[in-house]
């Protein structure tokens, strides 16, 4: 049974064919994404140029020129390039001049520029936005790289007591298990699942299959959390190029951004009033569905953000999927396998396709994309009409939610 | 006529038993010691000082606001120049216009501060902490203990320094510790050695001029486990009154504290007269003649119950470890530490002025109504429930843990709901993340009650960071 959600407060969207009449549609007319892996012979720039020339390919019908809004995504590890991050990768793709910015929401910042690629084109400011996002991760020594991957967590009290994000979604999953009727084994399955999907995807970081035994007998990474139940952390570029209604009825593809939804939530585990789900998860689901008209039944494949395994578990209760506590059953069911009711991840998810932070938001549209234009190949989910994409800052500071639809130009 | 009216002590749990440095070096070690505290990576003479502090005040029923003098001994402060006694007011709260004095220049310094304590006027702590260390082949590292004793004075306190008396006569090379060096080092000629301690202890006590045949209790400072005991002719008294006052045989040398520790554990054991002698290299005695007119509060813990091996004994003094690693990324300047120091050593929150809702730190919009109104200070008592827990093990650590990864390995972390001021587990509560500071690092469960101590939380910029950790109530000593 799927969750029902209660109204939102606040703000009110109108649903469906009428929101036209407020603001103008937006689509995804074209999406591409470099390999997530281990590079050591790329850039950040030569990532970001890999992923927008197989956006432009995508795409066809827009040209550079028409791009007139970019908004990029990244947190900016290792600082290669902590100021002007934006036009330090338009210009080198050749946008020359083209308003360009960096939109910093930790591993949720690319997600936040394609709402915020959305926003330009539904607005009218801008006709043709690209969004996107890059992360290089694996160039550095591990000591250095310790120094950026607990950069989003609470700084001053939750890091200082010698936590990462691992430890922090450790604490949830230990809360979860001790409420409902969860174990380890339902993370193993998470992992299980995604490497089956990520097996298929030739851009995937780790894209080899693991059996329900290996996953389960990695070592400990944070109890209860193991190896397999986090996320690499990648090298990888994605973008996203957003159009108005006029541009994509020109276009080969267009994905209708039916729904977005975003909000946040206190930065720290312990400044919330549940370590079991993510509020801003909830939030961004609930304004997404709204807007959208539509609601969880009508999903029929997401990309959720599963950094570590009981993340894609809060996920599936957050976003609706299932009552709270049923997210285990969901996985023992087989029901968010690739050839089950609802799969999710088809792309492998974070845990197989890769994390490479700033690219993540958007690298989970270009998969909604290919899925719902019918080019996701061994992967393809066969009547995928509407897909969603959940991406989260932090341990749940920023959430963002789009509900995508296919067929519809 | 002032008077010591509470005392508290404290030893480390982490011991390591002499036979594991005799097997390592294939010789004998430290004379009459059967095994050393150690300090955890994250304790020091000013976490073990407030440890024992806080307990003498427990003890003494006085609340520390109300305290006028505070003095501090050590021979091994957390950094050779910067007044540790600041802090150490701070995590004890004791008011800032409190006269403060740091002793220190050799183990007789808690004598010392103890002498001068007599004639402060208000309720007064005098807190002794050591933590010495040795070359690690030395018999000064074979020896080297951890402990701390704090006594609190009251104007009616029970427990009188009657006398005191002072000697000392130039004997240079017998304990001492170069500049800039953490290893304290004696020249190692035992007969010269031996007769500077008799003839100075002798000599201060000479001076007391006072009968101490009939004490129940001798606590003198004990660089091994002998020392002591070979004075006792020249004292004249029995080794079973040294024996009283003596606890090197199982804390090892804890420097100045050690006679205070041997003080503490003769009046938890019904001493009523005792008498204490400093001594420090170089040399000098101060002895003193201590009486109490009726039982004197103790509040102490002196065993230690999780014993390392010599390997690990050595990753806790970090002996064997290296540093933080160069980085970037997060950082938390010292300022802005500064600013929490009331929340990090006291455990200062905040009631909302619109809602009454706790929220620690006091600071933003509450987190219950999510109004600006601001908060009124209020001190949490310490005690919390786990609501959420896991154990970082090696590599998942911010790099401002690795050193103390490295020392002490794996560590759980928390999230527990710390009681309000009432302290009991209703609904009055705020939730804090915080470390489990116990070995072994297992996990705790959801649930379990927890017991906020004073801890080193890091060390950046050559600036150590105390805070509070948390242990289970059910291992708290």
């Amino acid at each position: 049974m799927m969750r029902s959600f209660p109204p939102v407060s606040g703000r009110t969207y109108i649903a469906g064919d009428t929101q036209a009449t407020i603001m103008r549609d937006a689509y995804i007319v074209g999406a591409g994404q470099s390999s997530y892996g281990a590079f050591p012979d790329e850039s950040y720039r030569s990532l970001f140029a890999t992923a927008f020339e197989e956006a432009l390919d995508s795409a066809g019908g827009i040209a550079p020129g028409d791009v007139d809004e970019a908004v990029i995504g990244s947190l900016g590890v290792g600082g290669r390039q902590l100021g002007l991050s934006g036009p330090a990768v338009t210009e080198h793709v050749g946008l020359h001049g083209v308003p360009s910015s960096r939109i910093e929401n930790a591993c949720a910042a690319s997600g936040y520029a394609v709402r915020q690629a959305v926003q330009a084109v539904k607005s009218g400011m801008t006709d043709v936005a690209l969004a996107g996002g890059y992360e290089v991760m694996t160039d550095m020594s591990g000591d250095v790289a310790k120094y950026w991957l607990g950069v989003s967590g609470e700084t001053e009290w939750e890091r200082l007591t010698g936590t990462t994000f691992s430890g922090v979604y450790a604490q949830m999953a230990s809360a979860y298990i001790d409420e409902y009727d969860a174990s380890p084994d339902h993370f193993s399955k998470v992992a299980v699942k995604n490497h089956a999907n990520g097996a298929k995807n030739p851009k995937a970081h780790l894209g080899f299959e693991c059996s329900l035994e290996d996953a389960q007998n990695a070592p400990v990474v944070a109890d209860p959390l193991n190896l397999y139940h986090c996320c690499p952390t990648s090298d990888g570029a994605a973008t996203v190029i957003v159009a108005s209604e006029d541009v994509a009825s020109t276009c080969d593809e267009a994905v209708r951004v039916a729904g977005v939804g975003a909000a946040s939530e206190r930065v720290g585990l312990f400044q919330r009033d549940s370590y079991t789900s993510i509020r801003s998860s909830e939030q961004a689901a609930s304004q997404a569905y709204e807007m959208a008209g539509l609601g969880p039944d009508d999903i029929d494949f997401a990309e959720v953000h599963d950094c570590f395994a009981i993340a894609e578990l809060l996920a599936y209760e957050d976003l609706g999927f299932c009552e709270r506590g049923e997210a285990p059953r969901l996985l023992d069911e087989g029901i968010t396998d690739l050839d089950g009711d609802l799969p999710v991840n088809p792309s492998g998810g974070l845990k197989s396709k890769g994390h490479p932070i700033g690219a993540t938001g958007a690298g989970q549209v270009v998969e909604a994309f290919k899925q719902l234009t019918g080019h996701a190949d061994d992967r393809q989910i066969s009547d995928a009409n509407v897909g969603l994409t959940h991406n989260v800052g932090g341990s749940g500071g920023a959430a963002v939610v789009h509900v995508l639809e296919g067929g519809v130009l | 006529m002032t008077g010591i009216a509470g005392v508290g002590a404290y030893v480390p749990r982490l011991f390591l038993p002499a036979e594991a440095y005799r097997e390592a070096w294939d010789k004998g070690g430290a004379a009459g010691v059967e095994r050393v505290a150690v300090a955890d990576a994250d304790e020091d003479t000013l976490t073990m000082g407030t440890e024992a502090g806080r307990r003498a005040l427990s003890a003494a029923d006085i609340d520390a606001g109300a305290v006028s003098h505070l003095a501090f001994a050590t021979t091994t402060p957390p950094a050779d120049e910067e007044e540790a006694v600041v802090r150490l007011a701070s995590l004890l709260g004791v008011p800032a216009n409190a006269t403060m004095q740091q002793y220190g220049g050799g183990t007789r310094a808690g004598a010392v501060a103890l002498a001068a304590a007599r004639d402060a006027t208000g309720p007064t702590v005098v807190v002794v902490a050591d933590n010495p260390a040795g070359a690690p082949e030395s018999d000064q590292a074979a020896g080297a203990g951890a402990g701390s004793a704090a006594l609190v004075l009251t104007d009616d306190g029970p427990l009188t320094v009657d006398a005191v008396g002072e000697y000392s006569d130039p004997s240079p090379g017998t304990r001492f510790r170069r500049r800039g060096s953490t290893e304290t080092e004696s020249i190692g000629i035992t007969q010269y050695e031996r007769d500077a301690y008799t003839s100075t202890v002798g000599g201060a006590v000479d001076a007391l001029d006072a009968d101490i045949s009939d004490v129940d209790a001798a606590a003198l400072t004990a660089p091994d486990g002998k020392l002591p005991y070979r004075a006792a002719r020249t004292l004249g008294v029995s080794t079973a009154t040294i024996a009283s006052g003596t606890v090197v045989s199982k804390t090892g040398d804890t420097g100045a504290a050690g006679p205070f520790l041997g003080l503490a554990s003769a009046l938890d054991d019904g001493a009523e007269s005792v008498l204490l002698v400093g001594y420090g290299g170089g040399a000098g005695a101060t002895a003193l003649s201590l009486s109490a007119a009726s039982d004197v509060p103790v509040d102490a813990v002196f065993d230690g119950d999780v014993e390392l091996s010599y390997a690990e004994a050595l990753r806790r003094r970090g002996t064997i470890t290296g540093e933080e690693p160069e980085g970037g990324g997060a950082y938390v300047s010292v300022p802005t530490w500064a600013q929490t120091i009331p929340q990090r050593h006291r455990l200062v929150a905040g009631r909302c002025r619109d809602c009454g809702a706790l929220s620690f730190p006091p600071e933003g919009a509450c987190f219950e109504c999510g109004f600006l109104d601001g908060y009124d200070e209020t001190r949490l008592p310490g005690t919390g429930t786990v609501e959420a827990a896991t154990v970082i093990g090696q590599g998942g650590a911010p790099p401002e843990f690795v050193e103390q990864q490295q020392r002490s390995g794996a560590f759980p972390v928390a999230v527990v709901a710390l009681d309000g001021p009432d302290g009991d587990a209703s609904d009055d509560s705020v939730s804090i993340p915080a470390q489990v500071a116990h070995t072994p690092a297992e996990t705790p469960d959801i649930g379990d009650r927890v017991e906020a101590v004073p801890r080193r939380i890091y060390e950046q910029e050559g600036v150590v960071r105390y805070g509070f950790k948390v242990v289970p109530t059910e291992a708290r000593r």
